[in-house]
C-alpha cells in the first residue's frame, strides 16, 4: 500500500478493483435515487426495485424547478454558502495560527471552550440562539443565517486548520521574520499559502454545512422570500404523502453546486510543500 | 514534516529585529508580542462568544430549572434535579447503549475505510478526480434525503437490501424486517453511517497525505518493506496527528447522531433504537420539557469531553507536544 | 497565490452580503394579517389556499392583506415553539388540534370565545368533537378549521377473499374475521402504531377511556374492564396473527394503505386524505368504507385535523378575526372540500357529499367521534400509553398489567401540572 504517486504504480488492476468495487456500493443508493428522480410517482414503491426507470419522466425536475421560489432559494443558499466560508476561513485560520504558533496564557482555556462547542449538540442551543438572533434583530435576515453558520463551524475549521498549520515547518517563518516581517506577515504570506490543501478542505466542509443546514434556517427565517434549499425540499414532504420522486429529483438538483465546489477545490490538493516551497 | 504533525514546539511570537519604542526597547516589543496572539483570536472569539458560548452558557442555566420556554416567564430552579433524573431513566441508558454501540461500529470502519479510500486515491491513476467526487458523493448529500432513501431501501418488502439478500444473492429465504427490530434496525443505522462517513474521513486523510515526503517512503522500499510495512512503520506514523483529529471528530459525530435515526426509525419500535440526541429531541421538542433535554445535552458533551481527552492522551496530541 | 486570492475574493462576497439584511418598508395602508401553515408545496389545497380563497377574501376586505407562509408539516411544530419562545408568532395559525392546549398553556393564545363577538354562533355551527380540541381550562382559544376521522377500510375483492359477507361492524365480527383469516397470509386488521390516534377508537368503543372527565387521572379509567377488554382484543388478534408487526410502531413494513390495497390486510382505519394517495399509487383498486366496529361503547372513533389559532403577537386581532370567520364560511370551507380538506361545519349536508361522496361516511362518524384529550401534556401521555401497550402486545405483560401501570405513569404526569 503505497502513497507514492508516481508512474511505477498506474496500472495495477487490483487498485481498479478495489475502488471499483467500493465505488458501486457507495453510489448504489444513489442510482435509486436518480432513478426515482426520473420515475411518476405511482410507481416509486416497486418490486424488484429498478435502476433504470421502465418509462423515464423527467416531469420531477420540470414540477421541482418550476415550484414556485426554487430558483430564488438556490439563490439564497449559494450566497449565504459562500459567504459562510469566506467568514469561517479568515477567522478560523486567525485563530488556528495563534493557537498553533503561539504560547500564551489562557490558551488551553480557549482552546478547551472552543472545544466544547464541537461537542454540544446543536439542537439544544437553538432556543438560546434564537434570542441572541432576536436581540441582535437578526431574526428574518440571511445575515442571521451567515452569523450563526460561521459561528457554528468556527471551532471545527479552527481545530482542523491547526493540526495542518502546526506541521509547516519552522524555518520558513524564522527565514522570513529575519527579513523583518511581523506575525501579520507570516500569516498572510506564508501561513496561508503554504496551508492551500487544508484551506481548501476547509472550504469544502464549511460550504457543504451551511449549504445543507435545515434547522436554524427554519428557526430564523419567516419571509418565504428569504428561504433556504433545504427548506424548499422538506416543503415538498406532505403531511399525509410525499412525492419522492419529486423530493429525491431536488435533492439531486442540489448536490450538483457542491459537488462543482469539491471538484474545484480539490485541485488545490496539491501541497504548498511539495510543490516547491521547500526546495525554493 | 508531515501535516497535523505536532514535532514542533509552540513558542513564544518572534520579536521584531528592528521594533523599538518610546520607552526602551525591550519591555514594548514584547509587550506588543504578548498582545499578538488575542488579536488573532480576537475577531473569530468575538463572534463565538456571542453565537455559540453565550448560547452554550444560557443552555446550561436551563438545564438546572424546570423551564418555561416562554421569554420572561418563571422557571422553577431544581439543581441537579433533571441530571439525577436521567441516571434513574431507563430510556436514557437505553439511548446510550445504543449510541455507544452507534460509536463503535461507525467509527473503526469509517477510519479504517477512509484511510483505504485516500491512499488508492492519492496514486496518480486514471480518473483519479472523478473517483474522489464519486467518494465524496455521500457526504454531500443532505442527511435528511440519504436517510429517507436508507428507510426506503431497507423497507422489509419492496426494499432494494431485502431484493439483493433475497432474490439475488439468495443468503436467505426470509425478508428479514431490518427496522422493526432494534439490533436488524441498529445495523441499518450504522450502516448508513459508514456510508455516508468514509468519503469525509478519505478528504481529510487525502489533504494529509500531501506532505508525507516523497523521499521516505522510497526510502522504505529501497529498503525491500512490503507495502504493508510500508504504511505501518512509515506513512501511518507521519499520520498519525490526522488520524487523532479524524477519530475524535468522529467520535463527536457519533454521539451527535440524529437525523438517520430520526428519519429511519423514529426511535421505535418503542425506545428501541433511541439514541441520546433523538431523546433529547423528544424530551424538548415534543414534550416541552427542555430543562430535561438540555441536562441530557450535557451529559453527552461531558462523555465526549471525556472521551477526547483521553484521545488526545492516546495521540499524544495536546497543544503543547 | 491562489488560495490567499480565493480567501480575499470569499471575504468580499461576505461583506456585501452583509448588506443584505433587509428590513421591511414600514408600510402604511392595507394591514397584513400573516398566516402560518403546514399545507404541501406542491398540493392541491394550497393552491386553492393561495388561488381562491385568498383572494375572495381580499377582494371583499380590500383593507386587509393575507400573507400565507407555508413551512413543512414535520417541521411547523418546532417551527412554532421557536417562534414563541422568541415572540415572534404570526397573527394566525393552523395549528394541530394538539398542540392547541399546549399553546393555550403557554399563554400565547388568544381566547378566541372572549375576543370574537360571534364566537357562539361560530362554534355552533362546528362539529362537536373538534370544537373540544380548543378547549383549555374552560376557554376556546381557536375553532376547528378542518377535521376528519378515522372509519373502517378494506377492499371488497379482500372481504370476498377471505369468504365474508361484510364488512365487521362489531368486536365480535372482527373476532370472527380474524377466525377465518387464522392460517392465511392475511392480516385481518393492521394499524401503524399504539398512540392514542390508533389506540383510542377501540378503548372509546369497548366503554373505556383514558382519563376522567375532569382529565385530572387515568387510573379508574384506562385499567377499567372495558380498555383492558379493548387492548385485549388486538393482544388477541396478535396472538392470532391477525395483527401485523407494524402496529408496533417500527418502520419499513407494509404500510397499511399498501397492504390494503395488496390484500395482505382485510382492513385498517384511516382517514379521508387517503383516497386520493390510493388513486395515484394503486389506479384500480376499489377501497370501501364502514364505520368503525362497534363495541359495547357504540362506534366511537378519534377526531383529527387542525385548529385555526389566533396569538397574542397579532397585531391587528380585528383583520385576524375577520379571516378566521371568512376560513369558516360555507364558501371557503367548500372550496378546500374540493381539494381534500373536510370541512368542519355540520350542517352542510348534500352539499359536501355532492363534491366528494366519501365524505358522507365521516360525517357520520364525526357525530360521536371524540378528541384525544385536550390537556397540555398530551403527547407525554400518549408516549406513556404507547410505551405499555407495546408491551402488551409483545405479550410482555397482560393488558391489565400494561394498563395499569401506564394510568398510575400518567397520572404522575398530570399532578406535575
Amino acid at each position: 500500500m503505497s502513497v507514492r504517486d508516481d508512474r511505477t504504480t498506474r496500472r495495477d488492476p487490483l487498485v481498479y478493483l478495489v475502488l471499483v468495487a467500493g465505488l458501486v456500493l457507495t453510489i448504489t443508493p444513489f442510482l435509486v435515487m436518480i432513478s426515482t428522480s426520473f420515475t411518476d410517482q405511482s410507481l416509486v414503491l416497486e418490486l424488484p426495485p429498478k435502476l433504470l426507470p421502465a418509462d423515464p419522466t423527467t416531469r420531477n425536475y420540470t414540477d421541482a424547478l418550476s415550484s414556485s421560489g426554487f430558483a430564488l432559494y438556490f439563490a439564497n443558499s449559494a450566497v449565504v454558502a459562500v459567504a459562510t466560508v469566506a467568514g469561517v476561513l479568515l477567522l478560523s485560520s486567525m485563530m488556528a495560527f495563534a493557537f498553533a504558533r503561539f504560547t500564551f496564557p489562557g490558551k488551553s482555556v480557549l482552546f478547551g471552550a472552543l472545544m466544547a462547542a464541537l461537542m454540544i449538540p446543536g439542537m439544544i442551543l437553538i432556543l438560546p440562539q434564537f434570542l441572541v438572533a432576536r436581540d441582535l434583530g437578526l431574526i428574518d435576515s440571511r445575515l442571521g443565517l451567515v452569523l450563526f453558520y460561521i459561528g457554528a463551524q468556527l471551532a471545527f475549521i479552527t481545530f482542523l486548520l491547526r493540526g495542518f498549520f502546526q506541521s509547516v515547518p519552522k524555518e520558513l517563518e524564522e527565514a522570513m521574520e529575519l527579513d523583518g516581517a511581523g506575525p501579520w506577515r507570516v500569516y498572510w504570506n506564508l501561513m496561508l499559502p503554504l496551508s492551500r490543501p487544508a484551506l481548501a478542505t476547509a472550504a469544502i466542509f464549511t460550504f457543504l454545512g451551511a449549504w445543507d443546514e435545515f434547522a436554524w434556517a427554519l428557526t430564523i427565517i419567516n419571509d418565504p422570500d428569504k428561504r433556504t434549499l433545504p427548506i424548499a425540499i422538506a416543503l415538498f414532504q406532505g403531511q399525509y404523502s410525499t412525492s419522492w420522486g419529486l423530493v429525491f429529483a431536488a435533492s439531486v438538483i442540489a448536490v450538483v453546486p457542491v459537488i462543482v465546489i469539491f471538484v474545484f477545490f480539490q485541485r488545490h490538493f496539491v501541497s504548498g510543500l511539495r510543490s516547491g516551497a521547500l526546495k525554493g | 514534516m508531515s501535516v497535523l504533525a505536532s514535532e514542533a514546539t509552540a513558542r513564544p511570537a518572534p520579536v521584531p529585529v528592528r521594533g523599538s519604542g518610546p520607552r526602551g526597547p525591550r519591555l514594548s516589543t514584547r509587550l506588543r508580542a504578548a498582545r499578538v496572539p488575542y488579536l488573532f483570536l480576537l475577531p473569530g472569539f468575538a463572534v463565538f462568544v456571542l453565537v455559540m458560548a453565550y448560547p452554550m452558557a444560557q443552555a446550561f442555566r436551563i438545564s438546572l430549572h424546570e423551564w418555561n420556554i416562554l421569554p420572561g416567564a418563571e422557571s422553577t430552579f431544581v439543581g441537579i434535579a433533571n441530571y439525577l433524573r436521567a441516571l434513574e431513566d431507563p430510556v436514557f441508558w437505553k439511548a446510550l447503549v445504543n449510541t455507544g454501540v452507534y460509536m463503535l461500529a461507525t467509527v473503526p470502519a469509517q477510519l479504517a475505510l477512509g484511510m483505504l479510500v485516500a491512499l488508492l486515491l492519492n496514486r496518480a491513476i486514471k480518473g483519479r478526480t472523478w473517483f474522489r467526487a464519486l467518494y465524496y458523493l455521500p457526504v454531500v448529500t443532505s442527511w435528511v434525503v440519504v436517510s429517507l432513501l436508507f428507510r426506503y431501501l431497507f423497507v422489509t418488502d419492496a426494499g432494494l437490501v431485502n431484493y439483493v439478500l433475497v432474490d439475488i444473492l439468495h443468503v436467505t429465504d426470509t425478508r428479514i424486517a431490518w427496522l422493526q427490530n432494534r439490533w436488524t434496525a441498529m445495523v441499518a443505522i450504522c450502516a448508513l453511517g459508514i456510508w455516508k462517513g468514509v468519503g469525509w474521513s478519505m478528504i481529510i486523510f487525502l489533504a494529509a497525505l500531501q506532505n508525507v515526503p516523497k523521499e521516505l517512503t522510497e526510502a522504505a522500499e529501497l529498503d525491500g518493506a512490503s507495502p504493508t510495512r510500508r504504511f505501518f512503520s512509515v506513512v501511518l506514523p507521519m499520520l498519525r496527528a490526522a488520524v487523532a483529529f479524524v477519530t475524535i471528530m468522529l467520535v463527536i459525530g457519533g454521539f451527535n447522531a440524529f437525523t438517520s435515526i430520526y428519519l429511519m426509525t423514529g426511535g421505535g419500535p418503542g425506545n428501541d433504537t433511541q439514541v441520546l440526541l433523538t431523546y433529547m429531541y423528544e424530551q424538548a421538542f415534543d414534550f416541552l420539557d427542555f430543562g430535561y433535554g438540555s441536562s441530557i445535552a450535557y451529559i453527552l458533551t461531558l462523555i465526549v469531553f471525556a472521551l477526547s481527552v483521553v484521545q488526545f492522551r492516546v495521540f499524544r496530541y495536546s497543544e503543547e507536544d | 497565490m491562489t488560495g490567499t486570492k480565493v480567501l480575499a475574493m470569499l471575504a468580499a462576497t461576505a461583506l456585501a452580503t452583509a448588506g443584505c439584511s433587509s428590513a421591511d418598508p414600514a408600510s402604511s395602508g392595507p394591514v397584513t394579517v400573516t398566516y402560518w401553515h403546514g399545507y404541501n408545496e406542491t398540493g392541491e389545497e394550497l393552491q386553492t389556499l393561495r388561488d381562491v380563497v385568498i383572494p375572495a377574501f381580499e377582494k371583499a376586505h380590500p383593507n386587509i392583506k393575507v400573507k400565507q407562509v407555508p413551512f413543512p408539516d414535520e417541521a411547523l411544530r418546532q417551527k412554532v415553539l421557536g417562534a414563541a419562545a422568541g415572540g415572534e408568532l404570526p397573527c394566525l395559525l393552523r395549528s394541530d388540534i394538539v398542540w392547541v392546549p399546549e399553546l393555550a398553556k403557554l399563554g400565547v393564545l388568544e381566547p378566541l370565545d372572549a375576543k370574537l363577538k360571534d364566537f357562539d354562533a361560530l362554534a355552533k355551527r362546528t362539529f362537536p368533537g373538534p370544537l373540544e380540541t380548543n378547549k383549555y381550562r374552560d376557554k376556546y382559544y381557536g375553532l376547528p378549521l378542518d377535521t376528519n376521522t378515522r372509519v373502517l377500510m378494506y377492499t371488497p375483492a379482500a372481504l370476498k377473499a377471505a369468504g365474508l359477507e361484510k364488512a365487521p361492524e362489531t368486536f365480535e365480527d372482527v373476532r370472527a374475521a380474524a377466525a377465518k383469516l387464522k392460517g392465511s397470509p392475511v392480516k385481518a386488521f393492521a394499524d401503524g402504531g399504539t398512540d392514542g390516534w390508533n389506540l383510542l377508537p377501540w378503548i372509546w368503543s369497548a366503554g373505556g377511556n383514558l382519563l376522567n372527565p375532569e382529565l385530572t387521572k387515568a387510573s379508574g379509567h384506562l385499567d377499567s374492564p372495558a380498555s383492558v377488554a379493548a387492548v385485549q382484543l388486538l393482544v388477541d388478534l396478535r396472538n392470532e396473527g391477525q395483527l401485523p408487526d407494524i402496529m408496533l410502531g417500527g418502520t419499513g413494513g407494509t404500510p397499511t394503505d399498501e397492504g390494503i390495497a395488496k390484500g395482505e390486510y382485510l382492513s385498517t382505519l384511516d382517514g379521508p386524505w387517503t383516497f386520493p394517495i390510493y388513486e395515484k399509487q394503486f389506479p384500480g383498486v376499489t377501497v370501501a368504507t364502514s364505520k368503525m366496529p362497534a363495541g359495547p361503547g357504540g362506534s366511537v372513533s378519534v377526531v383529527g385535523g387542525e385548529d385555526i389559532v389566533m396569538t397574542k403577537s397579532c397585531p391587528d386581532k380585528e383583520a385576524g378575526g375577520e379571516f378566521i370567520r371568512y376560513l369558516l364560511s360555507d364558501e371557503a370551507q367548500l372550496e378546500m372540500a374540493k381539494v381534500g380538506q373536510m370541512p368542519v361545519l355540520a350542517d352542510l349536508g348534500a352539499r359536501l357529499t355532492s363534491i366528494k361522496p366519501y365524505y358522507g361516511i365521516f360525517v357520520e362518524q364525526l357525530k360521536t367521534a371524540r378528541p384525544r384529550p385536550p390537556v397540555p401534556q398530551y403527547k407525554k401521555i400518549e408516549s406513556l400509553l404507547s410505551q405499555h401497550v407495546s408491551e402488551a402486545l409483545k405479550g410482555t405483560v397482560s393488558p391489565k398489567q400494561a394498563l395499569t401501570d401506564a394510568a398510575r405513569a400518567i397520572d404522575a404526569v398530570l399532578a406535575q401540572d
